[in-house]
């Protein structure tokens, strides 16, 4: 297993695997990053709780990028995981050869879908509010959403059915009579009609038009009408994302300071250098940015210029989503640019988790349930995820 | 010239409720051992998610219902972002943007008379850790148990210009705080602390000075001593130029008695605050708001009123009383128990009172049962224990505050005695034992009957009627 | 962008970045504004920001006290303890 820490002997046909944003009291948790190399939490995930409770094991954790905001795990303190020159993601990896039958994940900014639509499996990201944060490694808490990688649609299915669920340890927790529209008793209209989002599409490859044809096809032909819709408010979400993700970052990775726990430089002379060196020796150059760039985005000059009109933005894309809501029962567009990333790229472009999140950012920034089939991405309004997934299996072209 | 200081105050009060502001860990760390009273959310680690104390919520809506302030019906949280070892997470959760309660008055009195101070705002908001510099030479200990207890923190506007004024101010607020018995409100005890914004301008000026913020000053007195220094020190640089004034944060010494510019980073002030995403708006609907608003207690002009026009106490019975909500508490229960408000007074002021003056104990520190004082005036009112003894047994209850009098009476042969026959024996064999002073009572010495009287009552230990012993021994001489 | 923000933006947050990093953070920032003249093409003068997406306001609990973790296992991973007491090198207010 392409774990990093491994349970031995577990034998269950119902073995997850949880990425390591997952907090774990069994396994060392360390968002991919050397600051936190080895840490024991003293909690554990709520999801992982429940999955416990209902008979799933905990096979291992697997491998991210520090923090979960780059593109597939690149930027983990143990390195970067290539197979036949493409980058891969480790929980996709783990799902796809079949040694764990689900994992789950922090999706903060795009990461899981990137990895799902890359590797030919399901992820579905629900509803912001319905899976606890509990027990999570904080990125971008107002997007923060606990999701599901599988390599079917059912398995996503029964997966959130566990999870979903009031907990009033999470103050932004949904009551349990919202989160139960996202079980399997609950009943749900089919999805008729779909928006596919033109203004999404810029800068896809080939093979992503190629997915993206196929999967209006296989709509079309079991019967749902696919209506091309153009947005570009919706296709600005990534600049606003990318400054409430950043700023939030930010502060919540201001906690890792060499003091209470994890990481701390062998050398420093004074209270202000044992925090600078630690962070700097501790810290990879992506999170650096990204936390300078999420620093100046709250400072006094900028708070209203930047950070306010980016909560406004979020608002405006909110009331976008819901007009196009109003007309159709879920939004289709890419969730990648390629459908792999290449070392080259990777060198060539530091920042590329930045820009690929165009994509993954209208439901990061919205909270809005996406599921990801057949390298593509169904986006839906709240609460639609058995609609949604109902109709990712037949673009994934389950059961055939 | 004539200048004129203006001040303004940040006051910091600990909330006394059981638990922090947004996990479950004790906030009571007064004296607790180090990191007690911690959990991965106060210490810093990632996972845990804020969830608010609603107890917190209603003292900080009471705070402001008490500072007459207006109360935002939607309050919400934000967080403040620095580096300090005594902030574990590196940022502090606060209220920036709409804080519980805006725009209040507070009245206070000086030997210059009544005057309104406005209050800005109160926010809620965690406290942080409290660091320790005298273990080891080169080294601070950290302790958390502080961290996230809740506090609020009470705005005023410029509107203080001498340190009476700022003494009148915070015993004011003190008091109202305590009535809402929503804070301790003890600078020893670091439930109260305050910051002072101090500026010098001419008089009739309406352009404010050069503004110095003090911190450290951990009693009234320092506060009082803090003022008078920086108003000179203000008053000395624009008069004879001794320095060029800064806005700038200074430390009071309270042992030179001297304030210094605190070392200031250049980042100093940037706190990049935003709205929490962890913590949802407080919503506050008509049921939270009214029952907070029928909790609130009778002010204290209120009830010295009532006092006089309903008990029928005098003005200075009724301002004794009213000085601290334990004794209000102590009479009024006093009272119900033994129907004579007087009575209660009496008892309050020139014993319980002078008890707790005695003991070097404030009177917000008074523990004793009112019900229990109220039942121990009826023993006496009644007869059934002696004025002294009542006394030793107000004593005792200060002591343990559980004791019940009748029974403590009995227990200790406090009871008088209704038994003639012994009272009889004792004045006899007291009259036997000292012929002379009987002559000498007889020859026209009062004197000497109250010796007798005082032997007796002695040998009584005190449980005897006054009057009835009195008659007895009177009776009993003239038979001689 | 200056160099002198970047310089204050490091203090601010406790890192020293390399003088590739800083080029590095410049031309993040340099994209930041063309992506900042897109999002002021949207009005959004009538709109209220929008914290949280879920519009529901906060839960709150009842005041009472729990202790679920020990001292010793809080500080299992810690850099330095003496005491009880977490440590850092000297503060010196």
């Amino acid at each position: 297993m392409n774990a990093y820490a491994v349970k031995k002997n577990v034998s269950s046909d119902k073995i997850i695997v949880a990425d390591d944003m997952m907090l774990t009291v069994d396994m060392p948790t360390t968002a991919g990053s050397k600051m936190l190399d080895g840490y024991m939490s003293l909690l554990e995930s709520e999801a992982l709780t429940r999955l416990k409770a209902e008979g799933y094991v905990l096979g291992g954790k697997a491998d991210v990028g520090e923090f979960a905001i780059d593109l597939l795990g690149e930027t983990s303190s143990r390195g970067a995981l290539f197979a036949d020159g493409a980058l891969k993601n480790a929980a996709a990896q783990i799902v796809a050869s079949g040694e764990a039958s689900a994992a789950i994940c922090l999706d903060a900014n795009g990461s899981v879908r990137r990895a799902a639509a890359q590797s030919g499996l399901i992820s579905l990201k629900p509803t912001y509010g319905t899976v606890s944060r509990y027990g999570v490694i904080p990125v971008a808490c107002s997007g923060d959403t606990v999701s599901i990688l599988a390599d079917n649609t059912d398995t996503c299915g029964n997966i959130i059915d566990v999870i979903a669920g009031h907990d009033a340890k999470d103050g932004t927790s949904l009551s349990d009579e919202l989160c139960s529209k996202l079980k399997k008793s609950a009943e749900y209209s089919p999805v008729r009609r779909v928006a596919l989002l033109t203004s999404m599409t810029d800068g896809i490859d080939a093979d992503v038009k190629a997915k993206l044809d196929a999967a209006v096809e296989a709509l079309t032909k079991s019967g749902v009408e696919v209506v091309s819709v153009e947005n570009e408010i919706i296709a600005s979400a990534r600049p606003a994302w990318n400054v409430l993700m950043s700023a939030e970052l930010c502060n919540n990775v201001s906690r890792y300071d060499g003091v209470k726990y994890g990481y701390r430089a062998q050398s420093f002379n004074g209270i202000d250098e044992l925090y600078t060196n630690s962070r700097t020796e501790a810290f990879g150059d992506l999170l650096k940015t990204a936390i300078i760039f999420g620093s100046e985005t709250l400072s006094t000059e900028n708070y209203m210029k930047v950070y306010d009109k980016c909560l406004r933005v979020r608002r405006v894309i909110v009331e976008e989503f819901a007009k196009i809501f109003g007309e159709f029962d879920a939004i289709l567009m890419p969730t990648c640019s390629s459908l792999s990333y290449t070392e080259e790229q990777i060198a060539n472009n530091r920042h590329l988790a930045f820009e690929e999140n165009f994509y993954t950012a209208p439901a990061s920034i919205s909270g809005l349930p996406a599921v990801v089939a057949g390298g593509v991405q169904l986006v839906g309004s709240a609460f639609t995820e058995r609609a949604l997934l109902t109709a990712a299996k037949i673009i994934a072209k389950e059961g055939r | 010239m004539k200048y004129e200081t203006v001040i303004g105050l940040e006051v910091h009060v600990e909330l006394a409720t059981s638990s922090k502001i947004f996990c479950s860990c004790s906030a009571h760390s007064y004296g607790a051992e180090p990191n007690s009273h911690v959990c991965p959310a106060c210490c810093g680690m990632p996972g845990m998610l804020p969830v608010v104390n609603k107890r917190v919520v209603d003292y900080g809506m009471k705070a402001g219902m008490m500072l007459g302030c207006h109360i935002n019906r939607t309050t919400t949280f934000d967080k403040k972002s620095y580096y300090y070892p005594d902030l574990p997470a590196a940022y502090q959760t606060t209220q920036w943007f709409a804080p519980v309660a805006v725009n209040g008055l507070v009245e206070i009195e000086t030997s210059k008379g009544k005057k309104n101070i406005r209050i800005k705002q109160i926010h809620m908001e965690e406290d942080a850790g409290k660091l320790v510099h005298d273990i080891r030479e080169d080294t601070t200990h950290v302790d958390f148990n502080r961290t996230s207890v809740p506090l609020i923190e009470i705005v005023s506007q410029p509107d203080l210009s001498s340190a009476e004024e700022v003494e009148a101010y915070l015993e004011r607020l003190k008091t109202l705080l305590r009535y809402a018995r929503v804070a301790e409100c003890e600078m020893a005890h670091g439930t109260m602390r305050c910051d002072v914004n101090l500026s010098v301008r001419p008089e009739g000026s309406d352009k404010l000075g050069v503004r110095a913020e003090m911190k450290n000053m951990n009693s009234l007195e320092a506060i009082k001593r803090a003022i008078e220094y920086e108003t000179a020190r203000h008053i000395d640089a624009i008069e004879n130029g001794t320095e060029v004034l800064k806005q700038e944060t200074r430390r009071w010494d309270d042992i030179k008695g001297k304030s210094y510019a605190m070392r200031t980073k250049e980042t100093a002030g940037d706190y990049r605050y935003f709205p929490d995403p962890n913590v949802m708006p407080v919503v506050i609907d008509d049921e939270w708001f009214d029952s907070i608003k029928r909790s609130l207690p009778e002010f204290p002009e209120v009830k010295r009123d009532r006092y006089i026009t309903e008990y029928g106490l005098g003005e200075y019975d009724a301002e004794q009383l009213i000085k601290s909500i334990a004794l209000c508490d102590c009479f009024e229960d006093a009272y119900a128990v033994c129907k004579s408000a007087k009575d209660a007074a009496n008892w309050m002021i020139s014993e319980v009172m002078s008890i707790l003056n005695a003991r070097k104990m404030t009177y917000d520190m008074l523990d004793i049962s009112g019900k229990a004082l109220g039942e121990l005036i009826l023993l006496v009112t009644g007869s059934k224990v002696g004025r002294a003894n009542a006394k030793k047994i107000l004593a005792a209850m200060f002591d343990d505050p559980t004791i019940e009098p009748t029974a403590y009476a009995e227990a200790n042969g406090f009871v008088m005695s209704n038994d003639t026959g012994k009272v009889e024996a004792v004045v006899k064999a007291a009259v036997e034992a000292d012929p002379k002073a009987v002559a000498d009572y007889k020859g026209g010495k009062e004197k000497a009957l109250m010796a007798l009287f005082g032997k007796c009552m002695k040998e009584l230990k005190g449980n005897c009627d006054p009057q009835v012993l009195k008659t007895i021994l009177i009776d009993y001489i003239s038979k001689v | 962008m200056e160099r002198d923000t970047i310089r204050r933006l490091e203090l601010l947050n406790q890192l020293r970045l390399t003088d590739s990093q800083k080029d590095d953070v410049m031309a993040f920032f340099a994209k930041r504004e063309d992506d900042l003249k897109a999002l002021e093409k949207i009005d959004t003068a009538e709109t209220e920001r929008m914290v949280h997406v879920m519009p529901i306001m906060t839960v709150v609990r009842e005041d009472t006290v729990s202790q679920n973790f020990s001292r010793e296992a809080l500080q299992a991973g810690a850099p330095e303890t003496d005491e009880g007491y977490w440590c850092v090198p000297k503060v010196v207010e």
